[in-house]
């Protein structure tokens, strides 16, 4: 008797076993594959095609006049590529039938108010499914606003503050994929502590927030992963600043070896350029500084020693990256025309693929949850994990709805893979993880 | 008489319009219109300085935004804090700013005082900057609950339904711009339309033209923050962009000059201008910048003064046809 | 020279170079100002416009010095069209600084659409020349040849234009003009003439100051904003109309930018505008300005 039923506990323990195998993928989550991708040669960003009909809406929400206008070109090419892809394979199934994928704008002016209105207006006026964007925490934090306010998803996949999502500010509907200035700290100071050849930094960030909060994430890095090194100096610069040798030479007489900076462009770009031309040389830590236009006017010799940290990087040793990046390539070379025919569009790198990456993700999401029902959406997306485009893992943290994942960090050198005009990346050294965590948000602790 | 019943039936006009809007327009073109009517107020504020005593100022955010700022800090900080009160002490501590800088203000006019006042309200701007553990910075403060609006015994209003909100807006926009309007009939508002006129000769008369002036400026800056302490309800987010920027103390001035200058209504006609603009423009063109620019050159050219008197002229044309007509008929 | 040395000594001429460049912003908006009497917001956009002027011209030629001649002279005749072709209409009608304000505004909102039209919501880059790269030793100093090279243009132009005011007819003209328009204007002389000439002259120095940041910078639409403000300050606190005031206080800006980020990094931005408010509370008119509208 007693072996009969350890017989068939240990078969019923096999059939569990073997279930798991069978389930498990299917539980864990999707996963972008290059061989599903369509053909994309019919793609042009500048004529993009929306379907018509019973569509599921994505409401884009960026600057898309004024002198930031730039902003909603580059997530406006991000964007219809996923859903042009989407399409072409028959769409995502919602409550029950495959619907193609609509892309609308939301003009932000990168204001506040108008902010609120145009969300309102993608959400109550067009009926989107989702909200997606935006650069800027104060503007996205008007956008967690209507989400909250009207149960809409809103992916937000381009603001860094690390108090989006605490506990004051945290709601259920609000998905953050894009990185925090706390990840961006630890990546920094967690290269360079492996690297251990540079011990003395300078930071000089944007006199704002975000520019403060990210100086305070890299020191708190350092004190963790990099106690030796040392921080000889700090500044802070004014947004859109015209002159930065006062800084520089500042930073020059500390004899820092690195210089951290969270500069964005054009900042970036003029704070490198200037200190070229100042014949200041120390390497720059960065994060937005590696945009081909800016860096081409520097030229090959000013870019090398670089290093750009970033949460998506194009890697020449990746295939499944590379593969996907040649394919997006063609297409620059050979069909788009302005404002796609820059050297910012020719590689799907940095921002350019996380934008589309966690795009891919957000309909993978919505495709399995089978609905765009906000509670069944946010049912599917609290813990899953997506394997992105170069086979990397991303995780949604439930407890506070920001993305886990490796970050990555690079050198520039000359000559590399990608580009003839500038220094640019060619090794790639991967974060794991959870060396760069986002900091607990509500419900984490 | 015939006045009388002019006003009456504008007035029965008006309450049905502002009355049944959002039943018909939806919320989002609701929005717009809660959105018309703080401006309206914040504009119709600013033309309180400039068109009774004269001076036109370049930093009126600055009101705006400590009006916005207290009633955004209150609700924050204090839980619980009831809607009337965190309305009209936000008005107080904007009126109190305006008191506070009048003993600078009052002693310079015309070109001088719209750059002073520029230059309290990039001051004011960058040190909300520089406090951000007080003010949050650039993100600004958000996540504070809209009390609702309780009347003991009577009822207890949501204010997160938009259209109780928009019925609040109007009701409180419509008494701050009504007291304005009163305020111009009184001695006192006569007084000070003398100090534009003559200041010397109101100094003759035995009033004290600074103390006149402190006191606008309190007013002027009480009813701006009003309509700051509204922005910050309806938005629920306030941060230094969005009230302390120098575009927020410009745009209300281009809705003086677009609206009708020297006039009361003139301001809330352009704000109406602007906000629809505005709206359209989202809806419907990236060329924001384009359609703005030509609209203010277009008016600046062809209908100098602003609409206002573009209308009143038309009515004028008009009165004075008939009355030709009626005498060639006599004749 | 010490490194410590170096470095103050450096910090002054950053101080230098980036308030001259300021100057030549400011002089032509305080001119304009002082004798036309518009405020004129869309100077900043002048300043921008030539950038890409200049962008525009060295991509066609490849040369920087035919851009630094030819990207001013055309931000200079699109300023005099502005001029005779809008200013001069809604000055007639006489509505005082608001009619000039809204103008002004309007057009700054055109030439940045038209800007972006033109050339692309995206940022452009302008190279130093050759002949102008690299850096010069002086008594252990390295410093970058383009800098000194913008503050020497500056001088250039600045004595031209003391020149101009100090020592011809027309100076003497616009001189007289700035403290009495009418009486000048009674005098018999053809002042819309001169008010273009100063206003194409006022353009033509912003354009240049646009030309001499474009390598520095970025050539993108938002190019206008931060230097427009900054001139605006300048002429407030220098005075309405003074070449003097806008040197002194170009160049006390400048050295205050400098000396401000080595030793008081944090209140730099405040000062400005502090200095300003108090400045003008004291002297409404300006340390070096007279006229009061």
């Amino acid at each position: 008797m007693r072996k009969v039923l350890k017989s068939v506990s240990f078969f019923i323990f096999l059939c569990l076993t073997a279930s798991l195998f069978l389930i498990g993928p299917a539980l864990a989550g999707g996963e972008f594959k290059l061989e599903d991708m369509s053909d994309m040669s019919d793609f042009d960003p500048n004529n993009f095609q929306n379907p018509t009909g019973d569509t599921f809406k994505i409401g884009v929400l960026q600057i898309f006049s004024g002198p930031g206008a730039g902003n909603g070109e580059l997530f406006w090419i991000t964007t219809c590529w996923v859903a042009h892809d989407i399409n072409k394979r028959g769409g995502i199934m919602i409550d029950g039938k495959k619907k193609l994928i609509e892309v609308i704008k939301g003009d932000t002016m990168g204001k506040p108010a108008t902010t609120k209105k145009a969300a309102e207006k993608l959400v109550l006026e067009d009926k989107v499914d989702v909200l997606w964007g935006t650069s800027g925490s104060h503007l996205a934090l008007v956008i967690q606003g209507v989400a909250d306010r009207y149960k809409k998803i809103f992916h937000q996949s381009l603001s860094m503050s690390d108090s989006l999502m605490d506990e004051k500010n945290f709601n259920k509907y609000t998905f953050q994929t894009m990185w925090s200035t706390n990840q961006v700290g630890e990546t920094t100071a967690y290269f360079y502590s492996q690297r251990k050849k540079e011990k003395k930094f300078y930071i000089i960030c944007q006199d704002y927030l975000f520019g403060h909060s990210l100086a305070e994430s890299f020191k708190k890095g350092l004190t963790k992963y990099y106690p030796e090194a040392e921080v000889v100096g700090e500044d802070y610069h004014p947004l859109f600043a015209k002159d930065f040798a006062p800084y520089l030479t500042k930073a020059k007489a500390s004899g820092a070896e690195v210089i951290f900076t969270g500069d964005w462009l054009p900042d970036g770009g003029n704070l490198v350029k200037q200190a070229r031309q100042l014949g200041v040389n120390v390497p720059f830590a960065n994060i937005f500084i590696d945009e081909p236009n800016a860096l081409s006017a520097i030229g090959p010799e000013g870019t090398k020693g670089l290093v750009n940290l970033n949460q998506y990087m194009g890697d020449a040793n990746n295939e499944k990256g590379m593969a996907f990046g040649n394919k997006w390539k063609e297409l620059w070379e050979t069909k788009w025309e302005a404002p796609y025919n820059t050297l910012l569009y020719k590689w799907p790198g940095g921002t350019i693929g996380y934008a589309v990456e966690t795009t891919y993700w957000m309909l993978d999401v919505f495709n399995r949850a089978g609905s765009s029902d906000p509670e069944k959406v946010i049912k599917v997306w609290e813990g899953d994990v997506y394997k992105g485009i170069g086979g990397n893992r991303l995780e949604m943290r439930a407890c506070d709805h920001v993305v886990i994942r490796d970050t990555y960090a690079t050198e520039y050198v000359y000559p590399n893979p990608w580009f003839t005009e500038l220094s640019s990346g060619t090794e790639v050294f991967t974060i794991p993880a959870e060396k760069s965590m986002p900091v607990d948000g509500a419900r984490c602790k | 008489m015939n006045k009388f019943v002019r006003n009456l039936i504008m007035w029965v006009v008006f309450l049905a319009v502002a009355g049944a809007a959002p039943h018909v327009l939806g919320i989002v073109k609701t929005n717009v219109l809660v959105e018309l009517a703080t401006f309206a107020l914040f504009a119709v504020s600013l033309n309180l300085l400039l068109s009774f005593t004269g001076v036109l100022s370049f930093g009126h955010a600055l009101f705006y935004g400590v009006g916005a700022y207290t009633t955004a800090l209150l609700l924050y900080h204090v839980e619980g804090f009831p809607l009337i009160p965190a309305l009209l002490l936000s008005g107080l501590a904007a009126g109190l700013a305006g008191l506070i800088l009048s003993p600078l203000l009052v002693r310079v006019t015309g070109t001088a005082f719209a750059m002073l006042t520029l230059a309290f309200g990039q001051l004011m701007y960058i040190l909300c900057l520089k406090f951000r553990e007080v003010t949050g910075g650039e993100d600004g403060v958000a996540g504070y609950d809209i009390p609702p609006l309780n009347i003991p015994g009577v009822a207890s209003l949501d204010m997160l339904d938009s259209t109780v909100f928009y019925y609040f807006t109007v009701v409180v926009c419509v008494i701050g711009i009504m007291i304005m309007w009163f305020f111009t009939k009184t001695p006192l508002g006569q007084v000070v339309v003398g100090i534009r006129d003559n200041s010397l000769r109101v100094d003759y008369l035995g009033y004290r033209v600074r103390h006149t002036k402190a006191i606008i400026f309190a007013l002027s800056g009480f009813f701006a923050g009003i309509a700051g302490s509204l922005f910050a309800l309806f938005q629920g987010v306030v941060s230094t962009d969005g009230v302390l920027h120098v575009m927020v103390s410009f745009y209300p001035i281009m809705a003086i000059l677009i609206g009708g200058i020297g006039t009361f209504f003139g301001p809330i006609l352009g704000s109406g201008i602007l906000i629809v603009l505005e709206d359209m423009i989202m809806r419907y063109t990236e060329r924001a910048e384009l359609v703005t620019g030509l609209l203010f050159i277009i008016v600046v050219l062809y209908v100098p003064g602003g609409f206002v008197w573009l209308w009143m002229g038309l009515v004028a044309r008009f009165k004075a046809r008939k009355l030709r007509m009626s005498k060639e008929v006599e004749a | 020279m010490s490194p410590v040395t170096a470095m103050y000594v450096a910090q002054a001429i950053h101080g230098l170079t980036y308030g001259m460049l300021l100057f030549l912003v400011a002089s032509g908006l305080t001119l304009i100002f002082g004798m036309m009497g518009i405020l004129n917001l869309a100077h900043a956009s002048f300043f921008m416009l030539s950038a890409y002027f200049c962008y525009q011209v060295v991509a066609w030629t490849d040369s920087f010095w035919i851009a630094l001649i030819l990207a001013p002279i055309g931000t200079g005749l699109v300023g005099i069209i502005v001029e005779r072709f809008l200013l001069r209409k809604v000055q007639k009608l006489g509505l005082g600084h608001i009619g000039d304000l809204l103008l002004t505004l309007g057009i700054a909102l055109v030439i940045s659409e038209a800007v972006k039209t033109i050339w692309g919501t995206e940022s452009h880059q302008v190279l130093i020349p050759p002949s102008l790269q690299g850096l010069v030793t002086v008594a252990g100093l390295e410093y970058p040849i383009y800098r000194l090279f913008i503050i020497g243009l500056s001088l250039v132009i600045l004595g031209a234009l003391a020149f101009i005011l100090f020592k011809t007819r027309l100076g003497m003209i616009i001189r007289a003009a700035v403290s009495d328009r009418d009486m000048v204007s009674a005098l018999g002389i053809n002042m819309p003439r001169v008010f273009m000439f100063v206003f194409g002259v006022g353009t033509l120095m912003a354009g240049v100051a646009g030309v001499a940041a474009a390598p520095m910078l970025t050539v993108f639409p938002g190019l206008a904003d931060q230097i427009g403000l900054d001139a605006f300050v300048v002429v407030v606190v220098g005075g309405f109309g003074s070449l003097l005031g806008a040197v002194v206080v170009s160049l006390f800006l400048g050295e205050l930018n400098s000396f401000g980020i080595q030793f008081i990094p944090r209140l730099a931005p405040v000062l400005v505008f502090l200095f300003m408010a108090l400045v003008l509370s004291f002297k409404p008119m300006g340390f070096f300005g007279e006229r009061d509208e």
